[in-house]
């Protein structure tokens, strides 16, 4: 229990040190990787849960695709510090936004304070085969749905991406 | 370890990336806080699973991943467009489909 415990703490640690960083950081190679940092919190956090299929699409979707991508794109604009953005006020901006989300906070607080303890999990949960079982049971037309989401994306990335677009 | 702990840094991570989002002005970093807030959703979503003790709300996770690779995909598409457009990643720039003039 203390083990749990003290994973969940740094990992806690790591995923707000990471999107604070994301959020506050000048240069944005920085924020990339301050993103790749809360990412991996996130999945192990997933593990903490016992959802080792979500830790696993996790690394794989979110980390290895979704931050190489990133990663990529920053790299191949390659962008000096006169297309960079002035922010002057950069810092007054994040302080008083965060002070105007605090009743925010407090309400979204208010409507999960009232959730129970986690129940007593069965022996196969979080695996490969309960979680197919609940996908293909119980998500079949989301999952189709999906499946054509993922492909109009696939197409509108490349269409939107072309380079004679705007001539 | 209990699920009101999760829910609090699931909450903390979305404020964050609404912070992210209304106060910076470079494109990259409101692409990356949508993607914080779309996680901080995932990450309460696991932990209702594990609370109610089946799998659903994780299914609910796993499409939505889906939907965050989608999402990531077209919004880089976008700013490589608007990066090629006007050489600046500054959101103030982008103003072609407003109506009003910014100068």
């Amino acid at each position: 229990m203390l083990l749990e415990n003290s994973i969940f703490a740094l990992l806690a640690i790591f995923l707000l040190i990471g999107s604070i960083t994301v959020i506050w950081a000048e240069s944005i190679i920085y924020s990339a990787f301050g993103f790749l940092t809360a990412l991996i919190a996130v999945a192990g956090l997933f593990a903490l849960l016992n959802n080792s299929f979500l830790f696993l699409a996790q690394l794989m979707v979110s980390v290895g695709a979704v931050v190489v991508l990133t990663l990529i794109v920053i790299m191949t604009m390659n962008l000096k510090d006169k297309n960079m953005p002035k922010e002057p006020y950069k810092n007054i901006w994040i302080v008083f936004s965060s002070l105007l989300l605090i009743p925010f906070a407090i309400m979204l607080y208010k409507g999960v304070s009232k959730i129970g303890n986690f129940k007593e999990i069965k022996e196969n949960f979080g695996d490969i085969k309960s979680m197919g079982e609940a996908l293909f049971n119980n998500w079949i037309l989301p999952f189709e749905i999906v499946s054509v989401l993922l492909l109009s994306a696939l197409v509108g990335a490349i269409i939107i991406g072309r380079k004679e677009l705007y001539r | 370890m209990s699920p009101l702990e999760f829910n609090i840094l699931s909450i903390a991570l979305f404020c964050i990336g609404i912070v992210g989002v209304i106060s910076r002005r470079n494109i990259f970093v409101i692409y990356m806080s949508v993607e914080l807030m779309l996680n901080a959703i995932n990450l309460i979503l696991a932990a209702f699973s594990k609370t109610n003790g089946n799998m659903n709300a994780s299914a609910i996770a796993l499409l939505m991943m889906a939907v965050i690779a989608a999402e990531a995909g077209v919004f880089l598409a976008i700013i490589m467009q608007l990066y090629r457009n006007k050489k600046s990643i500054d959101s103030n720039d982008h103003t072609s489909l407003s109506q009003k003039e910014f100068s």
